[in-house]
């Protein structure tokens, strides 16, 4: 019997992500965000939730999708991994879904515009919906954030 | 039974001993006759002993038991203070400090002590180590090798003749219950109970004990007393007064059964004895009676209506002259997560009263107003009490530089006086973590560099002991901490030398230089003036590493100094780094936080007042011309460009000797904003310092000046 998870849904684009519920804060609705300066552009700025300052992302940006205007549905899921907390701005998240660990196929190339790297697999969900699971240290990893921007100098 | 629950608790206060065991022996060099001194010690060195047995250092406490020897010959007046005992003991509590040590970083606390413990034992015996043969102790030869007295508790040594009796003595009011239960047809068993030598935790084995016995009867009274025993404050034996109904020999085997009981004794009383006994009591209370405080009506046999109070004085004597010793201040121990906890939540109520205020002033409702301001009044109370529970007195960091001083100046040769002034002084938690290592280094250099060899004090007419002065003090929302010594003072000539010979400065800057400037050239990297290294300083790390310490606590340093008469270093520091005073301001739709501690003025000025030169704007301030920086082009503040308006708001703000001016959009005003950080998903974003929480719940960031002054 393989492990069963819980998975957070959340929209980019035309795509359906998934998140480890358990990696999973909080989600907020969309709220004031103070700019920070002299950083990457996807650094929205940083938010305060609840007395603690947290950074947020715009994913679009970071997977080099096109930023759009936010909307209602737009929702901050604020991730936990490790001891670094922030939050994720997404088109909208709505779903919550119960996943097969063996459910989860390894990625092709490039899924929606986001590179595999990104990804720990693709899980199909019912008959017709994919979900994309994310790989949370990959996409936080500065490291290689640091790379990217010296690329587009 | 598991001992980690214990181990923070003992290493607290085998650290806290082994303190108070440094300072008492510093004390002691200086009066080498006090013997109240040497009780102290005795004393600290006999508890840490205890604690470390029970948790099962054997080499600490070997080393302890070795120490407590000859302290106990030398209270005794045995054994003579002399230069290499205190040297040994000095060295002895190296060891013991680096066995304790070794246990806060998770090791067993074993170390090699034998060549120590020889020494020790050889001075019990009265002999002088090699090379230095004054004559030993006279003493010291009449004590026999056996002169290991495990004296039970502190509290035995005034009350000493009354306790010699190996019975325990019973008040009217204990005798009078005995009494009772002989007529009632109980038995009274007087039991004496020795642990074997090599048990760990004789304080728990006494519990079993008294566990046992409390099921099948009751304790009247023990000798020592049940808190005595509790800490463990007793050798190896202890007896009590025990009414049961149990046979004897019945009680016998099942104490005997408890693991690690030497031995256990019982004897019946019957009322007789107890007669016998009472008399005793009667003799010896009114010999006591002038000693003891109010037990002096040595009252009837009969429950007389004062019985139950005379019960209490009996006990008193010796249980408060051992309180003056034990507790010093009545303090509880807090974990340092918890008071940042505490910190943090109070942080959040203040950004709720911010809002409330500000709810307040919009609805205009006199009820509401009036509550939000007394709320307001309460918690600055509670912010000054909060800020106070972090504070902690710079003593914790002194406290180990006499020592450190006294062991430099005589491995250098020098003769040194180290004059503490303000270790009460206070300041927050976060601050006195980091300020030690620092401060070492600069007393380090002091004894070292500043203050003179004897031959040199001697031939500049100087004492031939040297002073260096360690103060600390307040001074408006910063604490100064000075350490000044009377030695050979700084030679500007000789830092220019050296300076231009390392490439730090080129001759021309050279000529144009302050002494101050010729001063802090010393905190530069890779610079030391001294001829000849020495291990103590002087390998080129040292100054610059303490004046970057000393700034990331946003603190800087100052030197002063006069050729032949001494250098001052004085370093300032922030009171605390979690709550400061700041100037808010606003670049068109963002808000930002200046720290108040590095503005020096704000002011308006006009757009002609402006000049252009090689690219930099400057501006005029008092006499001389200052650069003028656009905040909004510097964070690429989409809202807001001063280029527009004929006058423009502006900060000037200081780092060290230098100053800027920054131009900003407007002013909100002061107040007082809690520091958090940006998380630690966001690399260093230069300008910023950190983010603060304002009333409407939203977050400004804070400026860091020092980072916009380059």
């Amino acid at each position: 019997m393989a492990e069963q998870i819980k998975v957070i849904v959340f929209a980019l684009g035309n795509e359906e992500y998934g998140i480890d519920v358990d990696k999973v804060r909080t989600i907020e609705r969309m709220m004031p965000i103070t700019r920070v300066p002299k950083t990457y552009s996807f650094i929205k700025g940083v938010i305060n939730l609840r007395g603690v300052v947290i950074p947020v992302i715009d994913l679009r940006g970071r997977f080099n999708l096109e930023e759009t205007d936010y909307t209602d549905q737009t929702r901050i899921i604020i991730v936990a991994v490790g001891e670094m907390e922030v939050g994720f701005i997404v088109d909208a998240a709505n779903d919550v879904v119960d996943l097969d660990r063996d459910d989860i196929d390894s990625p092709p190339e490039v899924v929606g515009g986001v590179k595999a790297k990104y990804l720990d697999g693709v899980a199909k969900v019912g008959e017709d919906r994919l979900l994309i699971m994310l790989n949370l240290a990959e996409v936080l990893n500065r490291g290689e954030v640091a790379h990217l921007e010296q690329l587009e100098d | 039974m598991d001992m980690n629950q214990y181990l923070s608790m003992f290493i607290d206060e085998s650290n806290d001993h082994l303190q108070s065991l440094n300072e008492k022996m510093l004390e002691l060099e200086g009066s080498p006759e006090d013997i109240g001194i040497v009780q102290v010690i005795f004393r600290s060195a006999h508890t840490l002993k205890g604690m470390a047995a029970t948790m099962g250092f054997e080499d600490l406490a070997a080393l302890t038991h070795q120490m407590e020897n000859v302290l106990d010959l030398v209270r005794n007046d045995k054994l003579k203070m002399q230069n290499f005992i205190f040297d040994t003991l000095f060295k002895s509590l190296d060891a013991l400090e680096a066995m304790v040590q070794d246990i806060t970083q998770g090791g067993e606390g074993k170390a090699d002590v034998s060549s120590i413990v020889a020494s020790l034992q050889a001075i019990v015996r009265g002999e002088a180590p090699a090379g230095e043969a004054a004559a030993p102790a006279p003493a010291a030869a009449s004590s026999t090798p056996a002169a290991a007295p495990q004296q039970p508790a502190p509290s035995a040594d005034p009350s000493g003749p009354a306790m010699s009796k190996e019975q325990i003595q019973l008040d009217e009011f204990q005798h009078s219950i005995l009494e009772q239960s002989l007529t009632a047809g109980h038995r009274v068993l007087y039991i004496e109970v020795s642990i074997r030598e090599d048990c760990q935790l004789k304080a728990a084995r006494a519990y079993m004990v008294f566990d046992l016995l409390e099921r099948s009867g009751e304790v009247v009274k023990s000798h020592p007393s049940v808190q005595d025993i509790e800490q463990e404050k007793f050798d190896r034996s202890f007896s009590l007064y025990f009414i049961t109904e149990k046979d004897p020999e019945q009680l016998r085997t099942m104490i005997l059964n408890l693991s690690e009981i030497e031995d256990a004794k019982l004897a019946s009383i019957d009322a007789d004895t107890l007669k016998q006994l009472a008399a005793e009591i009667e003799t010896e209370e009114t010999e006591e009676a002038p000693a003891a405080v109010d037990s002096a009506a040595p009252a009837p046999e009969a429950a007389s209506p004062a019985a139950p109070e005379a019960a209490a004085p009996s006990d008193k004597p010796a249980a408060a002259a051992k309180k003056v010793v034990a507790a010093p201040s009545r303090t509880i121990r807090v974990d340092i997560e918890r008071l940042d906890v505490l910190m943090n939540l109070f942080s959040e109520l203040l950004i709720d009263r911010v809002r409330l205020e500000q709810l307040a002033t919009e609805i205009k409702s006199q009820e509401l107003t009036e509550s939000v301001e007394h709320m307001g009044r309460v918690s600055s109370d509670l912010q000054n009490i909060v800020m106070k529970l972090r504070m902690v007195a710079i003593d914790t960091v002194f406290n180990r530089f006499p020592r450190m001083v006294r062991d430099l100046a005589k491995s250098l040769g020098k003769k040194l006086d180290l004059v503490i002034t303000g270790a009460e002084t206070e300041l927050d938690r976060t601050v006195i973590d980091e300020i030690g290592d620092p401060l070492v280094h600069l007393l380090r250099n002091s004894v070292d560099h500043g203050v003179e060899s004897i031959a040199d004090r001697i031939a500049a007419g100087k004492p031939e002991t040297g002073t260096v002065n360690l103060r600390a003090f307040h001074s408006g929302n910063h604490v100064f901490i000075e350490i000044q010594d009377d030695g050979r003072g700084i030679d500007r000539d000789k830092v220019l030398a050296s300076a231009i010979k390392k490439g730090v400065v080129t001759e021309d800057e050279a000529r144009s230089m302050s002494d101050e400037q010729v001063y802090q050239l010393l905190f530069a990297p890779g610079f030391s003036t001294a001829e000849k290294i020495s291990d103590i300083s002087g390998r080129g790390v040292g100054l610059d590493v303490v004046k970057s310490k000393i700034a990331t606590l946003g603190g800087h340093v100052a030197v002063t100094s006069k050729l032949g008469e001494g250098t001052l270093f004085s370093v300032q520091l922030p009171l605390t780094l979690s709550i400061i005073s700041a100037m808010m301001i606003r670049l068109g739709a963002e808000k930002y936080a200046i720290p108040l501690s590095s503005i020096v003025e704000t002011g308006i000025i006009r757009k002609e007042q402006i000049r252009n030169v090689h690219g930099s704007k400057l501006i005029p301030y008092r006499d001389a011309h200052i650069p003028l920086m656009s905040l909004s082009r510097f964070f690429d503040t989409p809202s807001y460009s001063e280029d527009s308006e004929d006058e423009t708001e502006i900060v000037v703000i200081r780092k060290g000797d230098r100053l800027a001016a920054l131009a900003i959009d407007s002013f909100i005003g002061q107040s007082e904003i809690v520091i958090k950080n940006l998380g630690k998903y966001l690399p260093q974003v230069q300008g910023i310092s950190g983010a603060t929480i304002l009333g409407d719940g939203q977050v400004a960031l804070i400026l860091d000046p020092n980072a916009l002054i380059k």
